[in-house]
């Protein structure tokens, strides 16, 4: 009795410790989800997608000949906006992308003199305010300056009660991924366009032409063998490999997102062809003996019968891919750089949504805040995908019955 | 596949041209694909050695035997010297492997096991589709998570036991933070290997009077013991290979070897993307030689398992 006792103490402790350690995966995904969100959602806007980065700032004075008047508009604005009718600007009181508080233009008048400002340095440069800059200062002759610091409505107060002011300082407001999300879109791009033809060429070449011998089998395992090498090992290739000749066949100093593009596309190979070969596998033998029979030729059952049979496995491959591309940070530090730009092009370097966050979180201080917010939007397309996937492997199954 | 019979009407001859051209085409792609394996080790070899036999700008080749065995990285760039060593960094690099391991393997394990064996369907169905999250989360994400989350909790910790560690960056916080992310991993592969456990096998320690419980831990996982092996093994690849999610956590550590676990540290990954966005010349390319280093640590790491899995997994699996 006793020894039986002690069993179902001991059977009671390892249940514990099963039940335990299968919520832990679940615990582990609510935390990493819960912490992204918690830190990073309240930079998470429209402005963060459409901004740059970096931020310009500028010093201006008025054009001659312009100043104060009297700008009326029937705009209306929100509770919290002042305008002045004096000099046709309208001022808010915002939070920009890094959290800190800032006075935001909100309107110009066309005709207020701040349509026209003038670079101080070179005052034959004209700088428009426009809508969405931050004030960061205006200088006045004989009066103390207006400060962002103290906000909106005190700015516009002063304003009110000058005539002219020496000069304004005003930024571009930056902190935004707009330049990261678009060399995300090209790498994802580029890298398709060359690793699916020939991702699923060779899946086609195993499936309906290789002949079943050790050569075939070599091929395979050679393919297969990719898998396990890291993705730094890749990027390091990229950089060996890719980057000099995209330097010399364009106008590219350095890693860009050809040179990336094409690392990725070599990543993603053996993950393209397993995917698109197991679809082709499942198309049943009775399709292409029918293609054949009726006097099509080979290349025309393939293409035309067996492929499109395949459509979903091939989405499936695409999938994968686009997650695998917007998630990989260590092959594109290495064969891309780590540059965070504003102004993307093709054959120069320029950040990732993932790298973005990587260079973020190895400078000093590392900026969390928005690294978490970038994180969130990965978060929502792989795991979008990762669902997507699903479903289609579903209707994959629905379709071909249960050896999909 | 089906072989086509030859026919000698004009039409399918340009049929045959066509089938045959584009067979060739074909072919190429799957030639292309099978070489890069041969690319990517063959560039990693040419330029890893070249900073041992080039005088490197002056600074004089890299001792190999010093490169392999030392225990000191001093960045080229820095001190002006061809002093790199990897040898300390090699042992915490398997040092961290083998601690994650020890955390993920059990609770990936248990977590198939209740997977496969325990939970109502529905619980079941949930939980995978958490794993399945769960590994599809970039690995910089778990990073990141690393960096907010863990840091803060090892620094506190260490403070609470008045130690004062950098930050938190730290052997443990790697640890966790690679431990998690292959979590997923191992609870995949092992559902997999445990689903295919002969059921003759669990009745017949059932009939013998063993409970479910102990059916399921001296009986199933060990017959289960070869897919489990396997889901080490992949574990494991992915614990070596990881670069950035590492390098927010580890601390980076140039000198002298620790194995303090609230100690910073410094992996083969790690050391491949210190300071690599302001540096050039040698300090560049001895990333390289890391590199294979790191290839051949991953190899033969495969290589041992795979013999112990061959000795150990011995067991009739359906």
């Amino acid at each position: 009795m006793s020894m039986l006792n002690k069993r179902k103490v001991n059977d009671g402790i390892l249940q514990g410790i099963t039940y335990g350690a299968s919520f832990f995966s679940l615990f582990v995904l609510l935390a990493i989800i819960g912490f992204v969100f918690v830190n990073g959602v309240h930079l998470l806007n429209w402005d963060l997608i459409t901004h740059n980065y970096t931020a310009v700032s500028f010093i201006a004075d008025l054009k001659e000949g312009t100043g104060p008047g009297n700008y009326e508009t029937d705009q209306v604005f929100a509770e919290g906006t002042y305008y002045s009718d004096k000099w046709g600007i309208a001022l808010a009181d915002d939070t920009n992308v890094q959290g800190k508080n800032v006075v935001l233009v909100v309107y110009v008048n066309p005709q207020s003199p701040f349509a026209s400002l003038h670079d101080k340095g070179i005052s034959t440069v004209p700088i428009p305010l426009e809508k969405d800059y931050e004030i960061i200062r205006i200088a006045f002759d004989g009066a103390s300056s207006a400060l962002s610091v103290q906000g909106a409505q005190n700015m516009i107060t002063i304003l009110d009660g000058q005539n002219s002011f020496r000069e304004l300082e005003f930024s571009t407001s930056g902190g935004g991924i707009r330049g990261s999300i678009i060399t995300t879109m090209y790498l994802i791009f580029f890298t398709l366009i060359i690793a699916l033809p020939i991702g699923i060429g060779s899946a086609i070449y195993l499936n309906e032409y290789a002949p079943n011998n050790k050569f075939t089998r070599l091929i395979r395992l050679l393919i297969e063998t990719l898998t396990g090498v890291p993705s730094i090992i890749y990027g390091l290739m990229g950089l060996a490999i890719f980057v000099p000749i995209t330097i010399q066949l364009t106008d590219a100093t350095g890693g860009n997102i050809i040179s990336g593009s094409m690392t990725m596309a070599v990543i993603l190979l053996p993950i393209i062809i397993r995917t698109t070969e197991e679809s082709l596998k499942v198309v049943p033998d009775d399709y292409r003996y029918a293609s054949l029979s009726l006097g099509a030729s080979k290349t025309q059952t393939t293409f035309k019968i067996v492929l499109p049979n395949a459509f979903s496995g091939i989405l499936t491959a695409t999938l994968l891919a686009i997650g695998r591309i917007i998630g990989e940070s260590a092959a594109l530090v290495f064969a891309i750089g780590t540059t965070i730009k504003d102004t993307v092009k093709i054959t120069d370097k320029s950040a990732s949504l993932a790298v973005h966050i990587w260079a973020m979180m190895t400078d000093e201080p590392a900026n969390i805040e928005l690294s978490t917010t970038i994180a969130i939007i990965i978060l929502f397309i792989v795991l979008t995908l990762n669902i997507s996937i699903k479903l289609i492997s579903k209707g994959m199954m629905r379709k071909f019955g249960a050896n999909a | 596949m089906i072989e086509m019979k030859k026919n000698k009407h004009p039409h399918f001859q340009k049929n045959a041209v066509i089938d045959e051209v584009v067979k060739s085409l074909l072919f190429g792609f799957a030639l292309l694909s099978s070489s890069f394996i041969f690319i990517v080790a063959g560039v990693i070899l040419v330029k890893g050695f070249s900073p041992f036999f080039s005088d490197n700008g002056g600074l004089g080749a890299v001792n190999i035997i010093k490169f392999l065995t030392g225990d000191t990285w001093l960045t080229g760039e820095a001190f002006h010297s061809n002093l790199y060593s990897v040898g300390f960094i090699i042992v915490s690099t398997v040092y961290i492997a083998i601690l994650s391991l020890a955390i993920s393997l059990p609770i990936g394990v248990l977590t198939a096991l209740f997977i496969a064996k325990i939970a109502p369907k529905k619980i079941a169905a949930t939980l995978r589709t958490v794993v399945e999250m769960l590994a599809s989360i970039p690995s910089i994400i778990y990073g990141l998570f690393g960096a907010g989350i863990i840091l803060k909790l090892v620094y506190n910790f260490s403070a609470v036991i008045g130690y004062q560690s950098k930050g938190g960056n730290s052997v443990i916080a790697t640890v966790i933070v690679l431990a998690i992310m292959t979590i997923p991993t191992i609870a995949s592969i092992s559902e997999v290997a445990i689903r295919s456990v002969d059921k003759t096998l669990e009745h017949a320690s059932l009939a013998l009077g063993a409970s479910v419980t102990q059916t399921h831990f001296k009986v199933v996982l060990a017959a289960a013991k070869s897919g489990i092996f396997t889901s080490a093994i992949l574990g494991i690849g992915r614990v070596l290979g990881e670069a950035t999610a590492v390098s927010l956590v580890a601390g980076g550590r140039r000198s002298g070897l620790s194995f303090d676990i609230l100690d910073t540290t410094s992996t083969l990954t790690t050391i491949m993307l210190e300071g690599l966005k302001e540096t050039s010349d040698l300090d560049y390319d001895i990333r390289f030689s890391v590199g294979i280093v790191l290839m051949v640590v991953i190899l033969l790491t495969n290589i041992i398992l795979n013999v112990v899995k061959r000795k150990v997994g011995n067991v009739d699996v359906k």
